[in-house]
């Protein structure tokens, strides 16, 4: 059983997802999509609703759908309609919103999340209902402290960037299976670079609506919904809190009400938003302003003739190519600036094993300790094909390239050049590795005799020994060498 | 000498002449208009400063000999729902008090590239909203044919001062028969052309799926020019038709020989018209016989559901598209609110119009859950039949011919309690904003002392073959000629 699973009812959980889309202008006006300028400055006639504009489709959003679609299995339809939202808030300029209704651009997908029960569990297809396109409102800024009043300020630069919604099915059966979904979907639209889909930037939002039922029922039970949940965490959390919630609703003979919920991290419990029953009429209807969006087969195969290998055609290619371990080639085709920095780094280093070793234990220790993204340090696969040929060549040792990595990864730089600044060269000078194994034998004389006595694994202690005193730049094999030769009795 | 009541083509040749210069012509316009505004009141509002300015621009350019269209120099006047930049835009409602447009509409820009000098923003129903110019802020338009009745609308101001000879023409818009209703009323010529032909970037919008910009002038010629300037794909427009602008005045030949006109039957009963008005129309058909056409009766089975058909998906659009006025952003806000929902009430409640209210209410029920279906889809599938009825008509002939309005102008305050039968006033109009075809009111008769219209309707993209009709009919009659005596 998957973790978050409850032992008495079976959990049934759906997601909706809306990731804003990375194009540079809004869905429907020229207006640039930016961050950190300030209030009302990313804005045009058409976002602020002026009397008289009308909207216009931005078509790269409509290629990011697309794409978003077809790596998701859906059916792009070849008519799809944009329809009106109506409802009065103040951060909402037309008074509508123009969104998806009865004919969104895509149906009928699924997508396939791993490793659920287990590193070797079978994968689950998860499917997806829909996915359309919106446009996003603005802020309402209710913060007194930050403008010194109670009075309600808006910012309309978001008002209009590009959103798709992506609904799943009620496929999914636990918290961590739905973490694990929006981790795949994560992962597939930063894949086919549509989306950031930073969570925490609210650049990918999830709402949840999550029922129960006895096993073995067929019915759905009545439903709640979960609303902006704004991190993997907090989805997990919510989930769990609500189906404890609905779960003890239900043990004491007591009936769902469907609602809408939020939930508070600090008591790590979900309160009734707002029940159905009063829930909005949002008059839905096509825009006129808007005629509906045509694409012909050619567009759409077109997209699909331009999308980037998936993750898990890669990571099959990988173990197949590169003759990679299943593990390996998974965690190395975990985002892509990481797959295409391994097969960058291999074709220029030439063993793909011994690259994929040095990422995953050496660079991934070095980037998890200075908190960097492969993509945003400064280590580029030529670098590291050029540190590790340096070790092959017993210019530098494994260790001494170890304490470079940092400084490339903060700084980049020329390997060769570093291990000359730094000193760094492998000692090749026998002069000083035989002082320095004298030495460790005289100091360890009870040591040297337990291995003449044929304890060979001592070998390994008093080499490191001479490493230490070598400052770790001796070769390795020179040490070696030279230890086993001293210590038969066959000093020089 | 006096310039007043020429055509736009006269007003060009002699600017080209240097008969007349444009600060004269506009000098003059604006004067006219002061003078009218007391009785007329055809305008919301005047910009006599900017508009002497570019007058004498525009006679700059003419003297370095490059003026930048004929049209460079002539006064026009635009309804007030259509936005120009640094000009207030008001839809004669409350609730755009003291908005200034940032940016210019697109149908108003060509006019300004081609040289054509705004002197005004013409009166309108609030939100165009309305058949005779009654429901404004400022009062209503006045008919220069006779003060006491009404002008028409929701144009009225724009039909009122081409009639009474301030501009030699206007821009109107026409959603439900907003352009062609007042043409017939005030005696002059109003095209309303294809839905899409002309953009609708910066007309402030009523009901977008019908809402279609058109002008007024006092002659086919000069509509006939004017739409070239204006017509033509706007990338700012989604619904705008992707063709460039059709050149329209090689059709004004006066040869109409073989050309078939269709007279829709539905039309031509006597239930609910005034039958002076339909002799003056079997006159104008029988005109046009005389000039070479071909008379043939049609059918248009399903006119008799146009006005309700109308009036769901009118007033349906008309509730999303003005919801916008909520006093956020711009235009008026009501004061000393305590919360959020007080502020949309009462802003809305005090901006907009009895009309206005009306119709908000008539179209959020029709989109509501549980209504859609029976109101505003089953609407947009009758729209489909209307459709049909016509490309099954133009099948048949080149153009229909109708009366453009049941009546002549009507008093003023005659029908401001009867909704309904202001409503009944756009029967004639609607289906052509329905099926989106072109659509031209011309003058063909007097009737009691008020001028009558004849509305000519062709298929989409049929623009020329009406003004080929119209400028034919013009040759042969002395109707578009005639001037209103009681015009001040």
């Amino acid at each position: 059983m998957s973790g978050g699973a409850h032992p008495r009812f079976e959990v049934v959980i759906g997601l909706e997802v809306h990731t804003q889309l990375r194009t540079e202008s809004k869905l429907f006006s020229p207006a640039p999509v930016s961050f950190g300028r300030p209030p009302n400055h990313s804005v045009h006639p058409i976002c602020l609703a002026l009397p008289g504009v009308l909207p216009v489709l931005n078509a790269r959003a409509v290629e990011f759908a697309i794409r978003t679609a077809l790596a998701t299995h859906c059916s792009v339809h070849p008519r799809s309609i944009f329809a009106r939202k109506n409802y009065f808030y103040p951060d909402l300029p037309k008074g509508y919103q123009i969104s998806q209704y009865e004919d969104p651009i895509a149906t009928g997908g699924w997508l396939e999340v791993a490793g659920l029960d287990g590193p070797d569990a079978p994968v689950r297809r998860v499917g997806l209902t829909r996915i359309h396109m919106e446009e996003d409102a603005g802020k309402s800024i209710h913060d007194a402290a930050v403008i010194g009043s109670d009075v309600t300020h808006i910012d309309l630069n978001r008002a209009g960037i590009p959103l798709l919604e992506i609904v799943s099915e009620p496929d999914l059966r636990s918290p961590a299976e739905a973490a694990a979904y929006l981790r795949t979907l994560r992962q597939i639209l930063r894949y086919i670079d549509v989306s950031d889909a930073d969570m925490e930037k609210g650049h990918f939002r999830c709402d949840a609506n999550v029922s129960l039922r006895r096993p073995g029922e067929t019915a759905l039970g009545t439903r709640t919904e979960l609303k902006n949940l704004n991190s993997f965490r907090h989805v997990e959390m919510a989930l769990e809190a609500e189906i404890e919630r609905q779960a003890e609703v239900l043990e004491r003979g007591g009936r769902i009400q469907q609602a809408t919920m939020a939930f508070d991290p600090a008591t790590r419990r979900t309160r009734v938003l707002r029940l159905k029953e009063n829930a909005d009429d949002y008059r839905y209807f096509p825009d006129p302003d808007l005629i509906p969006l045509q694409l012909s087969e050619e567009q759409i195969e077109r997209v699909r003739a331009s999308l980037p290998e998936l993750a898990e055609q890669k990571c099959a290619r990988f173990q197949r190519e590169h003759g990679l371990s299943a593990y390996d080639a998974q965690q190395l085709t975990g985002s892509r600036p990481l797959a295409d920095f391994f097969e960058k780094a291999a074709a220029a280093y030439g063993n793909p094993k011994a690259v994929a070793n040095w990422m995953l234990r050496d660079l991934r220790e070095t980037l998890t300790a200075l908190e960097l993204e492969i993509e945003a340090s400064r280590i580029t696969p030529q670098i590291l094909a050029a540190l590790m040929t340096l070790v092959d060549a017993g210019a530098t040792t494994a260790r001494s390239a170890r304490e470079l990595l940092p400084v490339l990864v903060r700084e980049g730089g020329d390997p060769a050049a570093l291990v000359r600044e730094r000193g760094l060269e492998a000692v090749s000078d026998t002069g000083v590795i035989e002082a320095a194994v004298a030495a460790v034998i005289a100091e360890n004389a009870e040591n040297a005799e337990r291995y003449r006595n044929g304890e060979e694994k001592v070998l390994n202690f008093l080499m490191g020994q001479v490493m230490r005193r070598t400052g770790g730049k001796a070769s390795p094999a020179a040490v070696r060498e030279l230890l086993a030769r001293k210590l038969a009795g066959k000093a020089s | 000498m006096s310039t007043v009541f020429e055509t736009l083509s006269e007003l060009s040749h002699k600017l080209a002449s240097r008969e007349v210069s444009a600060v004269e012509l506009v000098t003059a316009a604006l004067a006219r208009a002061d003078a009218t505004q007391s009785t007329l009141h055809a305008f919301a509002g005047l910009r006599p400063d900017r508009a002497r300015a570019e007058a004498a621009q525009a006679d700059a350019r003419r003297r370095r000999g490059e003026p930048r269209s004929p049209f460079d120099g002539v006064p026009i006047a635009i309804k007030d729902n259509m936005v120009q930049t640094g000009e207030p835009t008001t839809c004669a409602s409350r609730i755009l008090e003291g908005f200034v447009s940032p940016y210019t509409a697109t149908a108003v820009a060509r006019l300004e590239q081609a040289g054509a000098v705004v002197i005004g923003r013409t009166n309108m129903d609030e939100f165009a909203m309305g058949s005779s110019t009654e429901h404004s802020r400022s009062g209503p338009t006045r008919n220069p044919w006779r003060l006491a009745n009404t002008p028409g609308g929701s144009s009225g101001g724009s039909a009122a001062a081409v009639a009474a000879g301030i501009v030699p023409a206007a821009l109107g818009s026409d959603t439900g028969g907003s352009i062609r209703q007042p043409a017939s009323f005030c005696g002059v010529v109003g095209f309303k052309p294809t839905y899409g032909r002309v953009s609708r970037w910066g007309l402030v919008a009523f009901a977008s799926s019908l809402d279609q910009i058109g002008v007024f002038t006092r002659s086919a010629r000069d509509a006939a020019g004017l739409l070239e300037l204006i017509s033509g794909h706007d990338p700012f427009d989604s619904t705008s038709i992707p063709e460039p602008a059709p050149e329209l005045r090689p059709a004004l030949d006066g040869d109409v020989s073989g050309l078939v006109v269709g007279l829709p039957k539905e039309c031509f009963v006597p239930a609910g018209v005034d039958p002076g008005v339909l002799a003056a129309v079997r006159d104008a058909v029988a005109e046009l016989e005389r000039a070479g056409a071909k008379v043939r009766e049609i059918s248009l089975p399903h006119t008799r559901y146009a006005i309700a058909t109308y009036y769901l998906i009118a007033t349906a659009e008309a509730s999303s598209n003005l919801a916008r006025y909520d006093g956020v952003r711009y235009g008026r806000r009501a004061r000393g609110a305590r919360s959020l929902t007080e502020m949309y009430e009462r802003t809305r409640s005090e901006g907009f119009g009895e009309e206005v209210k009306r119709r908000i209410l008539l179209g959020t029920y029709v989109l509501s859950a549980g209504y859609y279906d029976a109101y505003y889809r089953k609407a947009q599938q009758v729209r489909t039949l209307l459709r049909g009825d016509f490309e099954r008509a133009f099948g048949a002939c080149d153009v229909i011919v109708t009366p453009t309005s049941p009546e002549v102008a009507f008093e003023l305050g005659a029908k401001t309690s009867d909704p309904l039968a202001m409503y009944l006033s756009d029967i004639y109009t609607v289906s052509a904003n329905l099926a989106g075809i072109p659509g031209v009111s011309i003058p063909c008769g007097m009737l009691r002392g008020l001028p009558v219209g004849l509305q000519l309707l062709g298929p989409a993209l049929g623009e020329a073959v009406l003004l080929r009709v119209a400028d034919a009919f013009e040759r042969r009659t002395p109707h578009h000629a005639r001037r209103p005596e009681s015009s001040p």
